[in-house]
């Protein structure tokens, strides 16, 4: 009686039931993985300070209901459009891209490995040292970085089977980012 | 509600009147305050003989119950139908206080406290100070309030902050927003409204028996909860403790008498806050014996003796920092009375290189913070105003394959939020599974809190991995979470409120207000009516400045609808009938909720069309 996880989340309403909404015009902003996060942010606390459940306060039920519900959709927008990884996902799903199908693809055999090197390298480091495990630290970022860049192109040249490789990577990468600690949490 | 007052051509409206009453609330682990923002200033409520703070001990002896003062003279003689610190059992269960230093806690069932009136749970015992608390304060403003803000340690859990809720309901009490303790503090000094950069606040928080230092950073009315640390049993009473022994040592007593020890404890309290202004105080042995001489106490054996404890607070702060991954902070906020001891205040100062804030009263400034917040939730001040944003403390998940925690909610994520994950069956034919909701940041479940389990079942047999069920987290503006799971293809569906371990369901509370009203049928009655009443007549009030401004958004046949409700809804209002009155409010609230969304996402579009003629502005200039 065990779940068992799938690499992707999900984009949901907080309204149950309703059909998800669309988190790139919730923001006002074009679908693209190109976003200005200063823009991201001012429309964020703009929509919140007008929608928080705290404006409603006093008001009828219904309308606090329908607030509250909003506002869930509002942090979770800007949640999913503010993380890198999060908003490549998103992209894919809002352009269609069946993410199961893409997770059973996978990742190419070479990258695989690569992940797995670095892996092995991780679990050989000592607590007592930190050079080298700043220098795998620095590798990991330099993969990543390439990889959201291959992503950024083949999302830009709509390469869709392509970027949901490229997202799947930039997912690994950022799973072992969170290993090594090097990220505050 | 605020009431509509109508005016004389050429008048002008009397502000004082349409003024709403929200209170802020303290309710602390060992004292509690009430206070009022009231448009210029705090107010904290006094009792008949001045006192601002309510001790939060409540006496449930076989003839009465007490509150407060009165309770805790109690407290010597019966032990057993006192309670003090309720709050440390607040939202807990068994499991988690094996060996707390409750004599009369019960062994079975509900956690509850054995005393001569029966069983009292841990919200009971809240629900009994916040009563207290709220006619204090109608009785100062003669006047019903119309709700709270109560304020929460910020580390408390799902569990603890629904358990805090649940005693405002048996109180009687709306309750605004639960607001965290240190966002309080923060908010009493006035910081959130200066914060335009983004900024590190230290709280530190030394009470009578608590220890709580929590880092935030303050970004535009965002107070993000970074680290929270402490030490549930450190605080003023163990000075008290440290000069009664030192006492006993100089005057040569070994064997205190429980007289004598409550005698020496009341002296030690009394020099330690006399140390607070002078350097030397002179403790009077006679209270403890004719023949006990008076014994000389300098402020700085003091220090000497409760410097082992501050220093233990430090390195808690220290941690917090380190958890932070901050080297510094920008402001330093002092609350709690024990921040009074000079000692106290210097050693802060020195571990975060900075003079802390602390001109507000430190007993008092949760409770200030609480009020000037309660004010503008209620609607008394301008939209324009900062708003408080809280965060959730600790990740929430659930547990996969292997005994692992899968995060579906980070911590720190903004409240409310919705997310969800889509899971797989791990086994062929796998028809049913549990899910297990868990809070923490570590990696495997059995590190983690377990907030709730429960099961979906009726899945079809299918192949592992083919099966797709959905699982949603909602958590809502207090931090309260509803889990919902459901198998895609069969549209099979299990959810659950995040009814906390400590097990008072909706029937307990219901029960418990019943008991609670057993004397005062009628009370209870009439509050249900006028209740009822006003969210009607609110509902009723929206609807109709809706129906006149965005009446374009309705269909003529979900127009009739509403009317129609409205109609019967003003008619049941005429009868004396809560229960018909209930019924026909949430009716009518269910059938204009897509009206209620659509209004909301025509004001988005306005709302956005107000940002980017902004944003031109601003580039074009």
């Amino acid at each position: 009686m065990w779940l068992w996880r799938e690499l992707h989340g999900l984009t949901v309403s907080a309204t149950a039931g309703a059909a998800a909404r669309d988190y790139f015009s919730l923001f006002n902003v074009e679908p693209s993985f190109t976003i200005d996060e200063t823009v991201l942010e001012q429309v964020y606390h703009s929509l919140l300070s007008q929608f928080h459940p705290d404006r409603y306060a006093g008001k009828p039920q219904v309308e606090q209901r329908v607030a509250a519900q909003l506002c869930a959709d509002i942090n979770a927008g800007y949640r999913t459009l503010l993380g890198e990884v999060t908003r490549a996902q998103y992209l894919l799903q809002h352009s269609g891209v069946d993410l199961r199908a893409a997770e059973r693809e996978g990742v190419g055999a070479d990258f695989l490995m690569t992940q797995i090197l670095l892996r092995e390298r991780l679990e050989s480091i000592a607590e007592s040292d930190p050079a080298s495990r700043q220098a795998l630290v620095r590798d990991v970022d330099e993969h990543y970085g390439a990889s959201r860049e291959r992503f950024a192109e083949a999302a830009q040249s709509a390469s869709w089977r392509d970027a949901a490789r490229y997202w799947q990577e930039m997912c690994y990468l950022e799973k072992l980012v969170d290993a090594t600690g090097s990220r505050g949490r | 509600m605020v009431l509509l007052q109508i005016l004389e051509p050429g008048e002008s409206p009397d502000l004082t009147a349409t003024r709403s009453i929200a209170v802020g609330i303290d309710l602390g682990t060992t004292n509690s305050l009430i206070a009022q923002f009231d448009g210029t200033q705090v107010r904290v409520f006094e009792d008949e003989s001045g006192q601002p703070s309510l001790p939060s001990v409540v006496h449930y002896g076989a003839e009465s119950t007490q509150v407060g003062g009165a309770a805790l003279a109690l407290a010597n003689e019966q032990p057993e139908n006192t309670i003090a610190s309720a709050k440390r059992m607040l939202g807990r269960a068994r499991q988690d206080v094996a060996d707390d230093p409750y004599a009369n806690l019960t062994t079975d069932g509900a956690l509850a406290f054995a005393t001569d009136q029966g069983n009292k749970t841990p919200v009971e015992v809240s629900a009994a100070i916040l009563d207290a608390l709220k006619i204090r304060a109608e009785g100062h403003l003669e006047s019903p309030i119309a709700g709270a803000v109560i304020t929460v340690p910020a580390y408390f859990d799902d569990a603890q902050r629904q358990a805090t809720r649940q005693a405002a309901e048996l109180a009687g009490i709306k309750v605004l927003r639960l607001l965290n303790e240190p966002t309080a503090a923060a908010v009493a000094y006035g910081l959130e409204e200066q914060a335009e950069e983004s900024s590190l606040l230290a709280v530190y928080d030394l009470g009578g028996g608590t220890f709580d230092i929590s880092i935030l950073r303050m970004r535009a009315g965002l107070f993000e909860v970074l680290a929270t640390g402490g030490d549930s049993a450190l605080g003023g009473d163990d000075f008290d403790r440290e000069i009664a022994r030192y006492a006993m040592t100089e005057l040569g007593i070994t064997d205190p008498t429980p007289r004598q020890r409550r005698t020496l404890l009341s002296l030690a309290r009394h020099a330690k806050q006399t140390l607070s202004e002078s350097s030397e105080v002179q403790i009077d042995g006679s209270a403890l014996g004719s023949d006990v001489p008076p014994l000389s106490l300098t402020r700085h054996t003091l220090e000497t003796l409760i410097e082992p404890y501050i220093e233990r607070t430090l390195v808690a702060c220290r941690q917090a920092l380190n958890d932070a991954g901050v080297e510094s902070v920008d402001r330093v906020v002092l609350v709690g009375g024990s921040t009074r001891t000079p000692a106290v205040a210097q050693a802060v100062a020195g571990c975060f290189g900075q003079t802390p804030l602390c001109i507000l009263d430190p007993d008092q400034v949760v409770a200030m913070g609480a009020a000037r917040q309660a004010d503008i939730l209620i609607g008394n001040r301008s939209d324009n105003d900062a708003l408080l944003l809280d965060v959730i403390p600790l990740s929430l998940g659930l547990e996969t394959y292997g005994g692992l925690a899968e995060r579906i909610i980070d911590r720190n994520s903004t409240i409310p939020i919705a997310r969800a994950q889509e899971f797989t069956t791990a086994r062929d034919g796998q028809t049913g599974l549990v899910v297990h909701v868990v809070q923490g940041e570590r990696e495997r479940v059995a590190d983690c809190r377990s907030l709730a389990r429960f099961e979906l079942n009726g899945i079809p047999p299918m192949v592992a991995g083919a099966a797709r069920i959905e699982v949603t987290f909602r958590v809502d503006a207090d931090g309260i979470l509803e889990v919902s799971a459901v198998e895609q293809q069969t549209g099979a569906r299990s959810e659950v409120v995040v009814k906390p371990a400590f097990g008072l369901d909706e029937r307990d509370i219901t029960d418990m207000l019943k008991a609670s009203y057993e004397f005062a049928a009628e009370d209870m009655v009439a509050r249900k009516l006028a209740e009822a009443g006003v969210e009607a007549e609110a509902l009723l009030e929206g609807l109709r400045v809706a129906m006149a401004q965005d009446g374009d958004l309705l269909e003529r046949d979900e127009a009739q609808t509403l009317d129609e409700g409205m109609a019967r809804l003003e008619e049941v209002l005429q009868q004396a009938d809560a229960d018909a009155i209930r019924d026909n409010t949430e009716k009518l609230g269910r059938a204009s909720e897509t009206f209620a969304a659509r209004r909301m996402d025509r004001s988005i579009q306005s709302a956005l069309q107000g940002i980017s003629v902004g944003q031109l502005d601003a580039e074009s200039s």
